[in-house]
């Protein structure tokens, strides 16, 4: 690779810089980097955006829960309103936010605080989507796009899914589910459901962050 | 189960997350299959003697050519496992630092006499140095990927070759603790041939290992 990199004429091209892409297809390209997130000059509703964004996942990131559910919630509504615009309003689209959604809260290790969040998320939206697309082999166009283009406009009706997340969770050993109930159908704290079942409350968070790791794969794998 | 109450039971798995996490899993990572391959080279193979290599310039040549590399390779796989972040100059730095020892390489064929261009290319041991590099890589790319599978590589085929690319290079440098080859022209050759083939290796690996 390094070797192709060297080699492209472009790439010598003084005062211009390239970045090698694999789109999905696999096939490395060199595009330049002004199409990139990061490299274009901030959209006002973008930055206003990312301004919104940011300090959220940074306080999530500390721990707080109630700006990861603020956080989560907005994106939400602005992954239905990209992947609507992207897929047409099939009954993939939902199935598809709470997929991304589980990623972005499972992969929030990789946000580095010292980058913006906007491009962060609008990768694992594309990255989503192509992989969504791949699976049900069909052509797989997704342009890498501005991050502007996952934050374009919000929708929050909620569409029908195929494949039901209750479902799902049967298929989870009893003691995973029973907390996962707790917490969602009686609204406890995972202390309180960790004191209900009589296992100490490291374990019930290990036990909840492990059923949240297998839910996300079953998801993936049920909507191949 | 309607998305909202998804958000709601995500938001009970909220715990802090340290700044940094990333670079330290990859740097376990590098560390630990380093470790493995380390043992192999060191209990398998048997270093060389270690003092009086360490006083010869080939010597240093050579861990400077796999060790400028393992840098740039880390440099990359820490920024494809980041959604978002821009290559930079890693890339270039890779194959600028490839360029050069490709230069010296042909320089020493060149200045050398007729007759012995075929042995310094050769050397004694040209047969078995790529192969073995590319076996060496395999614990560190394992251990680097089960690291990136954490994270969030957006570009599978290209974060898979990194990995490779790294993992080929760590390896070549820990090689090189057992390797006496001497010859620019060598290194030049045999070293960049295995950490190649653990590149596209580790490309066609990733594509299908870095899903999720």
């Amino acid at each position: 690779m390094p070797l192709y990199f060297a080699a492209h004429p472009h790439v010598l091209q003084a005062g211009r810089f390239f970045c090698v892409c694999a789109s999905s297809d696999a096939r490395i390209r060199i595009r330049p980097l002004a199409r990139r997130g990061r490299v274009d000059p901030p959209v006002p509703y973008q930055d206003e955006t990312e301004q919104r964004l940011r300090p959220l996942m940074i306080r999530s990131l500390e721990g707080d829960s109630g700006a990861h559910r603020q956080l989560l919630g907005m994106l939400g509504r602005y992954l239905r309103g990209y992947f609507t615009r992207r897929i047409g309003a099939a009954a993939e689209v939902e199935d598809l936010v709470q997929e991304t959604l589980l990623a972005v809260h499972l992969k929030r290790d990789s946000y580095d605080r010292s980058l913006p969040f906007t491009p962060w998320a609008y990768a694992l939206a594309r990255y989503k989507l192509i992989d969504h697309l791949r699976r049900r082999h069909r052509s797989v166009q997704v342009p890498l796009e501005d991050a502007g283009a996952l934050f374009a406009a919000e929708d929050s009706e909620e569409g029908a899914l195929r494949t039901d997340l209750e479902r799902l969770l049967q298929r989870l050993p009893d003691r995973q589910r029973s907390l996962i109930e707790d917490v969602k159908l009686q609204g406890l704290s995972v202390e309180e459901a960790a004191q209900k079942r009589g296992v100490t409350a490291v374990s019930a968070r290990v036990m909840l962050h492990r059923s949240l790791k297998w839910l996300s794969q079953a998801l993936r794998d049920e909507n191949d | 189960m309607r998305t909202t109450d998804l958000i709601d039971i995500l938001a009970r798995d909220v715990r802090p997350a340290p700044p940094g996490v990333v670079n330290r899993k990859l740097l376990a990572a590098l560390v630990a299959g380093g470790l493995v391959t380390f043992a192999i080279v060191a209990l398998g193979l048997r270093c060389q003697p270690l003092l009086a290599a360490a006083q010869q310039p080939w010597f240093w040549m050579k861990a400077a050519y796999t060790g400028l590399l393992t840098v740039a390779g880390a440099v990359l796989v820490r920024r494809l496992s980041v959604p978002g972040s821009r290559l930079g100059a890693a890339p270039l730095a890779a194959a600028l630092v490839v360029l050069v020892m490709l230069t010296l390489g042909v320089g020493q064929i060149l200045s050398a006499a007729q007759a012995g261009r075929v042995a310094l290319w050769l050397g004694q041991t040209w047969k078995v140095c790529s192969p073995l590099i590319l076996l060496l890589a395999i614990p560190i790319y394992a251990c680097l990927i089960a690291a990136i599978r954490n994270l969030a590589p957006t570009r599978p085929a290209l974060t898979g070759g990194s990995a490779g690319f790294a993992s080929g290079a760590l390896a070549a440098t820990l090689y090189g603790l057992h390797c006496p080859e001497q010859a620019a022209a060598f290194v030049a050759t045999w070293y960049t041939l295995g950490i190649g083939a653990a590149t596209a290796l580790g490309a066609i690996a990733g594509r299908r290992l870095l899903r999720w």
